[in-house]
């Protein structure tokens, strides 16, 4: 064990030795999967045995979730949660790139005051601003728009803070030799900082893209038109809808899950491959 | 950290007052009253005496839906779920099979607490023509001053109302107006496994009437093995922590609220402190503790209590639900949701409780015409209104939903004759709802701030359920009750 | 924070590069925040259509009230469950995948996976997972035996177990984020460190306290900062799970729910709202400053 390297070497040790580690790993697994296998079950069962054995899945139907899909018109909220997700996720990486350039590699007076406000607005509660923000949207006349839905999330403070985090670290003296070879502050970001930092920016997309996936407040105050919905309001409708099959809510909480599960499933490998691929060595 | 630091901050300063007196200086005096507190009141009925001339309300011009190419479209904003939210597309589906002048768009918002909340904080634009509101938003839809009465569309095109149920109508109408035209009438209603109660002994058509006999039934039921216990009872605010509160007052033959429950003038405190409420809530409380009766807690879903009827360990006998659950409920039992358990074993009864007056408070909602309005959605709205409460369509609607029809001719007509002919179940809500008295304490509350009241008490019966003290839960209750009267009377009036 | 001194010459280019960031978090954070700061000293009614100004006193009668005053106390247990259980198993998970074995790209999906549950979805699970009726766990024979609170009244029902369970679930819903960013920060480790450590005869768990823990302090720093708030800030999961009930003494209702919820008494004044959110704000920025100031000193920050 004492010459084990942590995130480095693919450790070869295979056969029994590890043994005990898998089964803790299956064993931790199992538990946090439990609600998500109970949830999926439910939702692969008939109605009238979702009762009986709910640990095992001895009936099987899709039923269930095509009844789901239909009455709770999801394809149509699929679509605008992904367009939602899409653009935010985008301008937010662009917005956060951008400034946390500024505050790193830049060094004009009044940067760390900025950036200390930037920081503070990471603390004010979504909640509070919400009254307010949708007088704002329904005075420019975008209530049930994607603009009425995107546009406030089109920057975070928390996105700005990650990218700076990073790029403090790349060393100090390759901006100032770009800067030597005239390469610009939009040239270097192009072809210096954001190649480096791609992982990060990776990180920072899924972050982006989950969170204003999973939102909900937000979506149920701008969009009262049922086109206009996302997966999520959409799924609290279904919920409300009634216990006349308490598993269609499950099945419904089924497919809201699936599109974002997906999403990680491939993303997953690539972020921890640009992660152990070291990043940057300084 | 965190608890150390809530704990010192807690600890130098708590004046322990309550929030909804912050801003204000609670010895201020409350608004004048308009009339004197109480009972001592002369019992008007307020439905005979017209007070608000009807030059100073909005218009209803129901001639302005001309026979146009285009279809207008209007917005119907509800709450409803399970089936009574299917019955409700397929009555706007027959109103587009019926005429091509009019399109409705149904939005349902989540429930009627979200449709409140959304509704209120909309401004005039982002308001729909047509909105569903409960029995218990009647007195602040008249005072949003957003609301085209219904009495004044009536009058406009002539329409006929001498077939609605005089029950039924005047519990919209507050100074002599009517305003909200009611659509979907429920009430409150006992629903009991019939065999259970046959394993037990007892007769499963008798359901209990009172509260000793609930406590009787369920004794038996829980002794001899029938059930695991007898009856289940939430404390939603919707359900027992608030709207059968105000059901037990009524057939207690008390008032709720003062100035003959808020109908003679605007209320300004509630009386459910007193002796009676306390020795009501004991006896609720003391089912519980006896384990004769389960508490499910604040029903958030709606169907708490009726899934403790289901329960596969240790089902409940009995639960009190309103009767627009019927529907629901039989067909999701016929679905088969609970192995063992058909639509047929369930029984329903009349609301049990204080047996000093028969009869129960309307439930259910009402539809509004919001004003402000083009001339022509204004009309659409109205003259949907006008199918919606036909005779054919509340028979329909009403014998597939459990809901009572505002009518008396729609229950001559089919379906819904069959329907109570064959299953007398559905015709318990209807019977019990007419049988109501002509007593002040028999229409309900018209409050302000009544849902809110609604959520404090809620807060009441579910601390008095899980072991509280009656007495002094209903007197803080009733006190923030008051609090919120007084705020709503200053900032509104 | 880097040498050398100001240069003038980068402010133009600094602030058009912070301008579009500036504008949203302008227009849709602070300029509200400003808003309802204002609102706070006025009451109102349900449709806010009538306010009355009652002055600045609004905001220390909130403070003092009890709701408030309670709400506080009942944000505080619920943070103090969530973010140290959230954080200890975060990492435990993170240090158990932080090994490259055959499969275990699997088990990381798996530990990252809850970070594709909303609130709403996470919620629901746990929802029938607990329901006592038709839930999951109250049917198991042998739990409902050893604990007969799941089934009567109810995990979320009973006012003594109603907090923690809607603490588990959102422990389980965080779970997600808190593992990708510790494994994260655990890969940024230079292994010469460890190395090091072990030539010098550290044992695992001495390399845990002296090498792993100093070298994650930013990501912890930051995984504590955003775990505390998203505490503070909690709604969807007391909203779909317990109403902010049961009762006595509301022991769900936190400060964020005291602010929106549907039981909430003062959800329908605007003003009373607004004072109430606005104390929230100000409490995550207590919060956050305690500790800056307490992780700054020990934390490595490896610049």
């Amino acid at each position: 064990m004492a010459t084990e390297h942590q995130g480095l070497e693919i450790d070869r040790v295979t056969g029994w030795r590890m043994a005990p580690r898998y089964a803790l790993l299956v064993v931790v697994s199992v538990i946090v999967l439990f609600p998500v296998y109970t949830t999926v079950i439910a939702s692969l069962k008939p109605g009238d045995k979702v009762l009986d054995n709910p640990l095992v899945p001895d009936s099987f139907t899709l039923d269930v979730l095509r009844n789901a899909w239909e009455r709770g018109n999801l394809d149509r909220y699929l679509l605008n949660s992904a367009v939602v997700a899409l653009v935010v996720t985008f301008m937010q990486v662009v917005t956060a790139v951008l400034s946390a350039y500024a505050f790193s590699f830049l060094r004009f007076p009044g940067r760390n005051v900025i950036f200390f406000a930037f920081l503070a607005t990471l603390l004010i509660p979504i909640e509070a601003t919400m009254v307010v923000n949708l007088q704002t949207i329904d005075s420019l006349g975008w209530k049930n728009s994607y603009q009425g839905l995107a546009v406030p999330f089109l920057a975070t403070a928390f996105g700005t803070f990650l990218m700076r985090q990073v790029f403090l670290q790349l060393p100090r003296d390759m901006r100032d030799a770009a800067t030597i070879d005239g390469v610009g502050h939009l040239g270097f970001l192009r072809h210096v900082a954001i190649p480096l930092v791609r992982p990060t920016i990776g990180a920072m997309a899924l972050f982006a893209f989950l969170s204003t996936w999973n939102m909900y407040l937000w979506p149920v105050l701008v969009a009262d038109e049922e086109e206009w919905r996302t997966v999520q309001s959409g799924l609290k409708q279904l919920a409300a809808a009634g216990i006349d099959e308490p598993n269609l809510i499950q099945a419904g909480t089924v497919i809201a899950a699936i599109p974002v599960a997906a999403v990680l499933l491939i993303f997953q490998r690539q972020l921890v491959r640009g992660l152990t691929a070291g990043a940057v060595k300084g | 950290m965190v608890v150390a630091f809530a704990a010192v901050v807690a600890a130098a300063c708590s004046s322990g007052d309550p929030i909804l007196d912050a801003g204000i200086d609670p010895t201020t005096p409350s608004p004048p009253q308009t009339a004197a507190p109480g009972e001592t009141l002369p019992p008007t009925i307020p439905a005979t005496t017209t007070t608000t001339p009807f030059a100073d309300l909005p218009e209803c011009p129901v001639d302005a839906l001309g026979d146009g190419d285009d279809p207008v479209e209007i917005t119907y904003w509800h709450g409803l779920g399970g089936e009574s939210e299917e019955a409700l597309k397929d009555l706007v589906a027959g109103y587009h099979d019926s005429q091509d002048r009019v399109r409705v768009r149904l939005q349902n918002q989540g429930g009627y607490n979200e449709t409140i909340d959304k509704y209120l904080q909309s401004g005039a634009d982002g308001r729909p023509e047509l909105v569903l509101m409960p029995e218990y938003m009647l007195a602040q839809m008249v005072d949003s001053e957003s609301v085209v009465p219904a009495d004044v569309c009536v009058n406009e095109s002539d329409f006929d109302m001498s077939a609605f149920l005089p029950r039924v109508r005047s519990a919209y109408v507050t100074g002599g107006v009517l305003w909200g035209m009611p659509f979907n009438v429920s009430g409150p209603v006992l629903y009991f496994n019939k065999k259970m109660f046959r394993e037990a002994g007892l007769d499963p058509n008798k359901p209990p009437e009172t509260l000793e006999e609930i406590r009787r039934y369920s004794q038996r039921l829980v002794d001899s093995g029938a059930s695991g216990t007898g009856i289940a009872l939430d404390s939603g605010q919707d359900n027992g922590g608030g709207w059968f509160l105000e059901q037990w007052f009524a057939k207690g033959k008390k008032l709720y609220a003062d100035n003959a429950n808020g109908r003679s003038a605007p209320a300004t405190q509630v009386l459910y402190d007193d002796q009676f409420g306390v020795d009501l809530l004991s006896q609720v409380r003391k089912l519980v503790d006896d384990g004769l009766a389960a508490h499910v807690g604040a029903n958030p879903s709606g169907y708490d209590s009726f899934l403790k009827l289901a329960d596969p360990k240790r089902p409940a006998a009995m639960t009190i639900g309103t009767s627009a659950a019927l529907g629901t409920l039989i067909t999701t039992l016929d679905g088969g949701l609970v192995p063992g358990i058909t639509s047929e074993q369930f029984g329903v009864g009349p609301m049990p409780g204080p047996a000093t007056q028969p009869g129960v408070l309307l439930g259910g909602a009402s539809l509004y015409v919001v004003a402000d309005k083009a001339d022509e959605q204004t009309a659409a709205a109205w003259d949907f209104v006008e199918y919606a409460v036909s005779a054919e369509v509340q028979s329909t609607w009403a014998s597939r939903t459990g809901y009572v029809p505002v009518r008396s001719d729609a229950i001559d007509l089919e379906p819904l004759r069959s329907t109570y002919d064959d299953d007398p179940r559905f015709k318990v809500a209807y019977d019990q709802l007419n049988a109501s008295t002509e007593d002040p304490s028999a229409f309900g509350p018209v409050i302000g701030p009544l849902r809110e009241i609604r959520a404090t008490n809620s807060n009441a019966v579910g601390a008095i359920l899980n072991g509280g003290d009656p007495a002094a839960e209903l007197k803080k209750a009733a006190s923030q009750a008051n609090r919120l009267i007084r705020n709503y009377n200053t900032l509104n009036n | 924070m880097r040498d050398a001194g100001w240069q003038w010459r980068d402010l133009p280019t600094g602030l058009v590069m912070i301008a579009p960031s500036a504008l949203v978090l302008g227009a849709f954070l602070v300029y509200p925040l400003v808003k309802t700061v204002s609102l706070g000293r006025q009451r109102c009614n349900e449709s806010a259509t009538r306010c009355v100004t009652t002055g600045w006193d609004q905001y220390s009668d909130v403070w003092r009230s009890e709701e408030f005053q309670q709400a506080l106390w009942v944000t505080g247990k619920f943070t103090l469950l969530v973010v140290p259980i959230g954080l200890a198993l975060g990492i435990a998970l993170a240090m158990l995948a932080d090994r490259y074995l055959r499969g275990i790209g699997i088990f990381r999906a798996i530990f990252s996976s809850t970070v594709a549950t909303s609130v709403a979805v996470a919620s629901l699970m746990w929802f029938f997972l607990l329901q006592p009726d038709v839930g999951v766990i109250p049917n198991i024979g042998w739990v409902e035996d050893l604990f007969g609170v799941v089934k009567e009244p109810g995990l979320l029902r009973d006012p003594g177990t109603a907090l923690t369970s809607v603490a588990m679930s959102s422990v389980w819903a965080g779970l997600g984020f808190t593992f990708i960013l510790v494994t994260a920060g655990l890969q940024g480790i230079p292994a010469d460190l460890h190395e090091a450590a072990a030539i010098d005869g550290a044992g695992g768990f001495r390399r845990f306290w002296s090498v792993t823990l100093p070298m994650l302090g930013p990501t912890l720093l930051f995984v504590v900062v955003v775990l505390t708030s998203r505490a503070f800030q909690a709604y969807g999961e007391i909203d779909l799970l317990t109403d902010g009930g049961p009762d006595p003494q509301q022991s769900t209702t936190t400060v964020t729910y005291l602010v929106y919820g549907d039981s909430s008494v003062v959800r329908s004044d605007a003003g009373l709202q607004a004072t109430t959110a606005v104390w929230l704000f100000v409490i995550l920025l207590v919060l956050a400053a305690l500790q800056l100031r307490g992780f700054g000193r020990r934390v490595h920050y490896g610049d």
